[in-house]
């Protein structure tokens, strides 16, 4: 269990270390450039470790419905603005704006798709982040 | 910080917008995680994201920053994320479901973030967080976590 939720916060610090890593790159190059070689560089990594473990079509992916192949093509802006923003406002900053708008969107999708949940929950979710974010940017003004 | 409030709530929202990318994006790969396999639900975007990035850099053609070429490592951003995946496909089937693995990965993020801030790592610019930032942070993770934890049925 212990190592369980080591290798989930390892993932974590994973995702932060990309964006900065990719950050980095857009500042020598431009945020699409990094987010093109963030892509082609984990696309040959997968390939290479799905060749070793194999199972890659496993499944029936040809029944997915087609929208379900359009991640790569939101993936490739949400690379680049990631990466334009960690150089503009930190890592701590863009990490936590990103989470908050997940959050807040993943309840409007969720209610959108008729997701069942919980009403109370997803009210004081999401005005806690609301909240937070509004702490945030009246900081951001007087500094 | 020597931007003015209106470059800054720009800056907000580009990056509050960004998280509802990531919303879809999960949508869209959890989807297709759903009929196929994890490597394949990681596997497609990369393709595809490397082909719409090309399509986009040869349309917009960014300027380079620097004439000269980064150091090596830089490209690697993309193993690092590539490796996410593979971790995250073992913790979803542990104890930890689906829950447990994105609250302890949000908790990942924002230490290393926070850490990555005030030492200014990897040539990026160095940053002390200051009393609101953490006052804010722990709003914004309270909510979330009020999210995953109560929030939908799963």
């Amino acid at each position: 269990m212990i190592i369980f939720a080591s290798l989930a916060i390892f993932a974590g610090v994973l995702v932060s270390l990309s964006r900065q890593i990719n950050g980095r790159l857009a500042l020598s190059t431009s945020a699409m450039e990094s987010s093109f070689w963030n892509h082609l560089v984990g696309l040959v990594f997968i390939t290479v470790i799905a060749l070793i473990v194999g199972g890659l079509f496993a499944g029936e992916p040809q029944a997915a419905p087609w929208w379900a192949y359009l991640g790569g093509i939101v993936g490739v802006v949400f690379i680049a603005a990631g990466s334009w923003l960690i150089a503009r406002i930190g890592a701590a900053r863009t990490a936590l704006l990103i989470i908050a708008g997940q959050m807040v969107f993943g309840v409007l999708l969720d209610v959108a798709l008729g997701a069942p949940g919980n009403l109370w929950a997803r009210v004081l979710g999401v005005g806690l982040i609301l909240a937070g974010m509004w702490v945030a940017h009246s900081g951001k003004k007087t500094s | 910080m020597t931007q003015p409030p209106n470059t800054s709530l720009f800056y907000f929202a580009a990056a509050f917008a960004t998280g509802g990318l990531l919303s879809l994006m999960v949508l869209f790969n959890g989807t297709l995680a759903a009929y196929g396999s994890l490597f394949f639900a990681s596997w497609v975007p990369h393709l595809t994201g490397t082909v719409a990035a090309l399509f986009l850099l040869a349309i917009l053609r960014p300027k380079r920053a620097e004439v000269t070429r980064p150091p090596l490592w830089v490209y690697l951003g993309g193993v690092s994320g590539a490796v996410t995946v593979m971790l995250t496909s073992a913790t979803l089937n542990s104890a930890l479901a689906l829950s447990g693995t994105i609250a302890l990965g949000l908790a990942g993020q924002m230490v290393f973030s926070l850490f990555a801030d005030m030492r200014g790592l990897f040539g990026l610019p160095q940053r002390t967080p200051q009393r609101r930032d953490y006052v804010s942070l722990a709003f914004i993770i309270a909510g979330s976590l009020i999210l995953i934890f109560f929030g939908s049925s799963t």
